[in-house]
C-alpha cells in the first residue's frame, strides 16, 4: 500500500479537478457539475456530502474514470481523464482506482479470492501473483478463512470486506467509496468505517461519497456539494491536510 | 489485457452456469457439424470405394467408344462403328502397342453338361484382351481357335463347378450351336471398360475369328469388313497422353467410325484415369451439394449461438459493468464473450464429429461401401465450429463491449 510522505505538508495531489463541468442532454441541458475545483492530496481522507441531485455521483464517475468531463481537467495520479482513450481509462480504473460500491458489486459466480483478483486479471498480473496478492489482501481484511467462499455464502459485512479487498488488490492511488455502509446494518456499517480508517492509516488516499453525516464525519474533511458546485469544505480536525480551492 | 487462460475460464464458467441452455445451443451446432461430417465422410467413402474398383491398373489403356453427344460420356452407345480399317489405322498410331477390338455375338443359351442357362450375348475379342494378372486359371484363347474363356461371375452362374477343360455348348441366335472347351477363367476386370466392372456381370469370351460376324462397308476402303462397337488401345505407358490425343484426332478426322456413327453420338477416347477423374468429380459435386444443404443446419446453429449470447449479454450487463469498473477494457469484454461463443461452437464441433462419423459409418454399412475417412474435413469441421461461434458471437460481444459501465452498475 502506498505510504504518504508523513511529516511534510505535501502538495502531491492524487486527484486534481480544475473547473470541471459536466452537462447531460436529457430533453434539455442538465448541468450536473457546474465548475468544480478540488484536489485530493496523497494519503488524505475526504468525504463528499450533498443531497441527491447535487452532483455526487457525477463527481464520483469522473474521478473514477468512468466518465469524461464536458470541460475542465480531471487528473488522477498525473493522468488526464478528459483526453484519455476508452482503453486508457479502463487501465486507469484498473490500476489507479479501487472502487467500493454500496451494493458490493461482487461477481456472483466467483469466489472471494477470484473476485479480489479480478482487477489484477485485467492489469495483466500473472496468475500466481494475482492469487498470492488476493489472499494477502483478504487476510488483511480478516477474511483469511473465507477465501474460497462465493458471495452468496457470505454475510453483507463480509461481502463488503471482499469488495474493500478487491479495491485494494491493485494498490491503487485512490480508494473510491460510494455509500459503502448503505447496504449493511448499523453495527456492520461501523465496522466497515473502521476498516476505512485502517486503510487511511495505512497511507491510502480515500474518497468517500455519502449522504449520512455520521459516515462523512470519519473523514478529515467534508466537501459539501450543492447544485453541482462546492458549497463549502469543512475541515474536521487538526490533522486535516486538504487543500481548498 | 486479460490473458487467454483466464478468458477461457470465465467463458467456461458462464457456460457451466447454464448447463441446459448451453447444451441446447450446442446441440444446434452438433447437428450441423454432424450432418456435414456424415455427408463428406460418406461421399469420401463412396468415392474411395468406386475409384478403388476402377483402379488405375490399366492406366495405359485408351478406351475408344461412341457415346451420346449430350451425355457426360459414361453411357456407351453400342453400335458397330469401328471397322477393321480403323483398327489397322489405330495400330499404326505412334505410341500404340496393340489394338483390341471388342464386339458382341447374339446367343440364346449356353449349356454345361446338364446345366443350361439363357444368355443373350457373349463377348468376341482378341487374345490380347487377357492380361496375365487377370487370368485366374488356364490361359487366354487363341485366335481362330474353337475355345471359350469365362469370368468368375459366369462360373458362378453355372453353380461354380466349371473348370478349365470342361466342354461348353453355346447356342447362337438362329439355333446354330457349337461345343468348345473352356481354356481359361479370368477375373472381372478382363479388358472391359473400367465402368463396366461395377455391374460385375457374367462374361463369356470367344475369339473374334471364327465367331464374330458383324460386317459393315468401310466408307474409306469401300469394302465390307468386320466392325466393332468398342476398341481398347494399349499404349506405351510413357506415351499414353500423346497417343490418346493422336487417337482422338484420327477418330475425329479420318476414321470410318466418324462416318458410321449414328446421329447424336460422338466418339471418345478415354483412359481409366479419365474415368477415375470424371466419376470422382461427379461424386464430389454430389457430395458438395448435399453438404451445402447440411450447412443450413450449421447456420441455424449459429443463429442459436447468437441468440443465446445476446441473452447472456443482457443478463450479465451488471457483471460487465463491474468488470469495466475494475479495469476491463472494451477488448477484454469483447474477447470474453467471443471466447464463450467460440467455445460453444468448438464444443459443438467436437461432439458433432464423432456423431457424424458414426452416422456415416452406419450409412456406408447400409449401402455396403468401405468406410473411408475424410481427415481434412475433420479439421475443417472444428475450424468451422469455432468460426461459426465467433461469427455468431461478434455482434453480441460488440454489444457487451459497448456497455456503459455507469449505466451497467446501476442496472439491477
Amino acid at each position: 500500500m502506498r505510504r504518504a510522505e508523513t511529516g511534510s505538508e505535501t502538495t502531491d495531489a492524487v486527484v486534481t479537478l480544475r473547473d470541471v463541468r459536466k452537462t447531460y442532454e436529457l430533453g434539455g441541458v442538465v448541468e450536473a457539475l457546474a465548475g468544480v475545483s478540488l484536489a485530493l492530496s496523497r494519503g488524505s481522507y475526504t468525504a463528499v456530502m450533498g443531497p441527491s441531485g447535487s452532483g455526487k455521483s457525477t463527481l464520483l464517475n469522473l474521478i473514477g474514470a468512468l466518465d469524461v468531463p464536458t470541460s475542465g481537467d480531471v487528473v488522477v495520479d498525473g493522468r488526464q481523464i478528459a483526453t484519455a482513450s476508452e482503453a486508457e481509462r479502463a487501465a486507469i480504473r484498473g490500476t489507479e482506482i479501487g472502487f467500493v460500491f454500496q451494493t458490493f458489486n461482487l461477481l456472483p459466480r466467483l469466489t472471494a479470492v477470484e473476485n479480489v483478483a479480478m482487477p489484477l486479471v485485467f492489469a495483466g498480473v500473472p496468475r500466481d501473483d494475482r492469487e498470492r496478492r488476493a489472499r494477502a489482501v483478504l487476510e488483511d481484511v480478516g477474511l483469511g478463512d473465507r477465501l474460497e467462499h462465493l458471495p452468496s455464502e457470505l454475510s453483507g459485512g463480509q461481502r463488503q470486506r471482499v469488495a474493500i479487498a478487491r479495491a485494494l488488490a491493485a494498490e491503487p492511488a485512490l480508494v473510491l467509496a460510494d455509500e459503502p455502509t448503505g447496504n449493511v446494518d448499523t453495527e456492520t456499517g461501523a465496522r466497515v468505517l473502521d476498516r476505512f480508517d485502517q486503510i487511511h492509516a495505512a497511507g491510502n488516499t480515500v474518497l468517500l461519497v455519502t449522504h449520512e453525516r455520521h459516515v462523512a464525519a470519519r473523514a478529515e474533511r467534508i466537501v459539501h456539494l450543492r447544485d453541482g458546485r462546492i458549497d463549502h469544505v469543512e475541515a474536521l480536525d487538526e490533522t486535516a491536510r486538504g487543500s481548498e480551492s | 489485457m486479460i490473458d487467454a487462460r483466464e478468458a477461457v475460464r470465465i467463458a467456461f464458467r458462464s457456460i457451466r452456469a447454464h448447463k441446459l441452455r448451453s447444451a441446447l445451443t450446442v446441440l444446434g451446432i452438433v447437428i450441423g457439424i454432424a450432418s456435414v461430417i456424415t455427408f463428406t465422410t460418406f461421399g469420401a467413402s463412396v468415392q474411395a470405394d468406386v475409384l478403388g474398383r476402377i483402379g488405375t491398373t490399366n492406366a495405359n489403356d485408351v478406351y475408344v467408344f461412341a457415346t451420346s453427344s449430350n451425355s457426360s460420356g459414361f453411357g456407351q452407345v453400342v453400335q458397330p462403328v469401328f471397322t477393321q480399317h480403323d483398327v489397322a489405322q489405330l495400330s499404326s498410331v505412334r505410341g500404340v502397342r496393340r489394338v483390341i477390338p471388342r464386339g458382341t455375338i447374339a446367343t440364346s443359351s449356353i449349356a454345361l453338361g446338364s446345366t443350361t442357362i439363357a444368355r443373350r450375348r457373349v463377348t468376341a475379342t482378341t487374345p490380347g484382351t487377357f492380361r496375365n494378372r487377370s487370368i485366374v486359371a488356364g490361359r487366354g484363347f487363341h485366335a481362330g481357335a474353337n475355345e471359350v474363356v469365362l469370368n468368375e461371375r459366369a462360373v458362378k452362374q453355372f453353380g461354380g463347378n466349371v473348370s478349365v477343360g470342361d466342354s461348353l455348348t453355346i447356342t447362337f441366335a438362329g439355333n446354330r450351336s457349337r461345343t468348345m472347351p473352356v481354356v481359361g477363367i479370368v477375373n472381372g476386370t478382363a479388358g472391359q471398360l473400367p465402368v463396366s466392372n461395377f455391374a460385375g456381370r457374367a462374361r463369356v469370351y470367344l475369339p473374334l475369328h471364327p465367331f464374330y460376324r458383324t460386317i459393315v462397308r468401310s466408307p474409306t476402303l469401300g469394302v465390307r469388313q468386320s466392325a466393332y462397337p468398342e476398341v481398347t488401345v494399349v499404349t506405351d505407358p510413357t506415351r499414353t497422353r500423346s497417343a490418346k490425343r493422336s487417337i482422338a484426332a484420327y477418330l475425329r478426322k479420318r476414321s470410318d467410325a466418324a462416318q458410321l456413327k449414328p446421329g447424336g453420338t460422338r466418339l471418345v477416347a478415354r483412359t481409366s484415369g479419365d474415368f477415375v477423374s470424371q466419376i470422382g468429380s461427379v461424386i464430389t459435386r454430389i457430395t458438395r451439394f448435399v453438404t451445402g444443404i447440411a450447412v443450413i443446419a450449421l447456420v441455424v446453429g449459429a443463429i442459436g449461438i447468437a441468440n443465446i449470447m445476446l441473452v447472456s449479454v443482457s443478463e450479465r450487463t451488471k457483471e460487465i459493468g463491474i468488470m469495466k469498473a475494475v479495469g476491463a477494457g472494451n477488448r477484454d469484454v469483447m474477447s470474453i464473450f467471443l471466447l464463450e461463443a467460440a467455445s460453444l461452437g468448438a464444443i459443438g464441433a467436437l461432439v458433432g464429429i464423432p456423431v457424424g462419423l458414426v452416422v456415416a459409418f452406419a450409412a456406408t454399412r447400409y449401402v455396403s461401401v468401405a468406410f473411408a475417412l475424410a481427415p481434412v474435413w475433420l479439421g475443417i469441421a472444428v475450424a468451422v465450429g469455432v468460426l461459426v461461434g465467433v461469427v455468431a458471437g461478434l455482434y453480441p460481444a460488440w454489444r457487451a463491449a459497448r456497455v456503459n459501465p455507469i449505466d451497467a452498475l446501476r442496472y439491477e
